[in-house]
């Protein structure tokens, strides 16, 4: 059995998880990345994804959709500070890809100097996260 | 002597008044009990940023100055309610405000004021004070993580920009329900984060022995505003509490003032009414006798 480690998720409207896991994978500015026990200490910002917490204490998986924030591994402890983590539930197909569709729309209109483009990208991005988080938690339902 | 129609009118509507004051003073306790539930688990996000920032931001006097050329004036954010009837709140928040706003001037810098809360932006209307801008309006809920990001937004950039050298917010900080003390805090330029109490002071973790991706050039940024951030969240949390705070207690006096007043109006129309009858008494007597005469 893989060695646990203690991970925290926070945020502004409080704690969401705390206990151990084996492994922790979320998005950072640089994609995607995963975290085993005995990680070197460091830190990367967050952009919006899906965060995994596999091999929880009693066993499960957590999944949650992060909007942004932080990641922080000092001392063998990761601390996860999101700005919002939801926890994924099936959405109505359709109305979710209108939500991306116009969300992706948004984005291609503007260009990478506009002020909001980091926001229209944060934007299409989440709706991503929902989508993927979406159809995960319906194959998982199925099963 | 008023008349005994006047005094029971008067009674009926002082208990309205009454039945009105006792409920907004049970909705401001409903509300104050869940801001505070917030306020609670608002503080380990607080704390774990504030640790963060600390540690990366430590020793970061450059990129947190203002900048050289920035303009000589200062922003302060001022968080006031959008309702009023909660006594002294909006008054005492609003002296700070101007407190501190001398204090600037002092400095020999330009105030620039952002008004939260229609109280607030009513008063620096009236005032003709310079206002960079309001966020009124903020119901159900003031402390949102939304208007914590927009103001956030307003005030990293201007200070990036150099249209100001210090931003700071003035509040009202919760300590119970029966005080509220208003309070400023500096935003920028950083006063370096403390560890939060409780806990021994850490030792600072030197960025270089962090692995920072993408880069600690981008990593200041970023913390540094959400920082801000987590800091306005927290002086909006609070100040939401103190409104609610403030306004039960205020509730509570108006209605037990009520119940005073009600006390009183009642001997007077018992009075009222006795004198009502020893007057007709003395009539029927006074008649009484003047027939036996």
């Amino acid at each position: 059995m893989a060695q646990r480690f203690p991970v925290r998720l926070v945020t502004p409207t409080g704690t969401v998880f705390e206990g151990t896991a084996e492994q922790v994978t979320a998005w950072g500015t640089l994609g995607q990345f995963g975290v085993l026990a005995n990680h070197t200490d460091f830190i990367t910002p967050l952009v919006p994804g899906l965060l995994e917490i596999t091999g929880t204490d009693n066993g499960t998986d957590e999944r949650y959709v992060v909007a942004g924030g932080f990641a922080e591994v000092r001392g063998g402890a990761m601390v996860i500070l999101a700005t919002e983590a939801i926890v994924p539930v099936v959405e109505d197909e359709t109305a979710l890809a209108h939500e991306a569709e116009a969300a992706e729309r948004r984005l291609a209109q503007l260009s990478s100097y506009e002020p909001d483009f980091s926001e229209a990208e944060q934007a299409a991005r989440l709706v991503r996260a929902r989508i993927q988080a979406s159809e995960l938690s319906r194959t998982a339902d199925a099963s | 002597m008023a008349s005994l129609k006047a005094i029971r009118r008067r009674i009926a509507s002082v208990r309205s008044t009454q039945q009105i004051t006792r409920a907004m003073k049970l909705v401001a306790a409903a509300r104050l009990r869940r801001a505070q539930d917030a306020l609670v688990a608002a503080r380990p996000y607080h704390d774990a940023l504030a640790r963060v920032a600390a540690s990366v931001l430590s020793g970061e006097t450059e990129a947190t100055a203002p900048r050289e050329e920035a303009r000589r004036a200062a922003l302060l954010v001022v968080v006031a309610s959008d309702r009023g009837l909660c006594g002294g709140y909006n008054a005492n928040l609003l002296r700070r405000a101007e407190e501190e706003a001398a204090r600037v001037r002092g400095d020999h810098l330009e105030v620039r004021l952002f008004a939260v809360g229609r109280k607030a932006l009513d008063y620096f209307r009236r005032t003709r004070a310079p206002l960079a801008g309001d966020r009124i309006n903020n119901t159900p809920r003031l402390a949102t993580y939304t208007l914590a990001r927009d103001l956030a937004r307003q005030v990293v950039n201007d200070f990036r920009w150099g249209e100001v050298v210090e931003a700071g917010m003035v509040y009202s900080s919760f300590r119970s329900a029966l005080s509220q003390r208003p309070t400023y805090e500096r935003l920028l330029p950083l006063s370096p984060p403390k560890p939060p109490p409780g806990r021994e002071e850490e030792p600072r973790v030197g960025a270089a022995q962090y692995l920072i991706e993408p880069g600690f050039g981008e990593l200041v940024p970023l913390v540094t505003q959400s920082y801000v951030e987590a800091a306005i969240l927290h002086g909006l949390l609070e100040a939401e509490a103190s409104e609610h705070g403030a306004r039960m207690t205020a509730m509570d006096s108006a209605t037990s003032n009520a119940a005073e007043m009600i006390g009183r109006l009642t001997l007077e129309m018992n009075r009222a009414r006795q004198a009502t009858i020893t007057r007709e008494l003395m009539d029927i007597v006074g008649g009484a006798e003047a027939l036996n005469a």
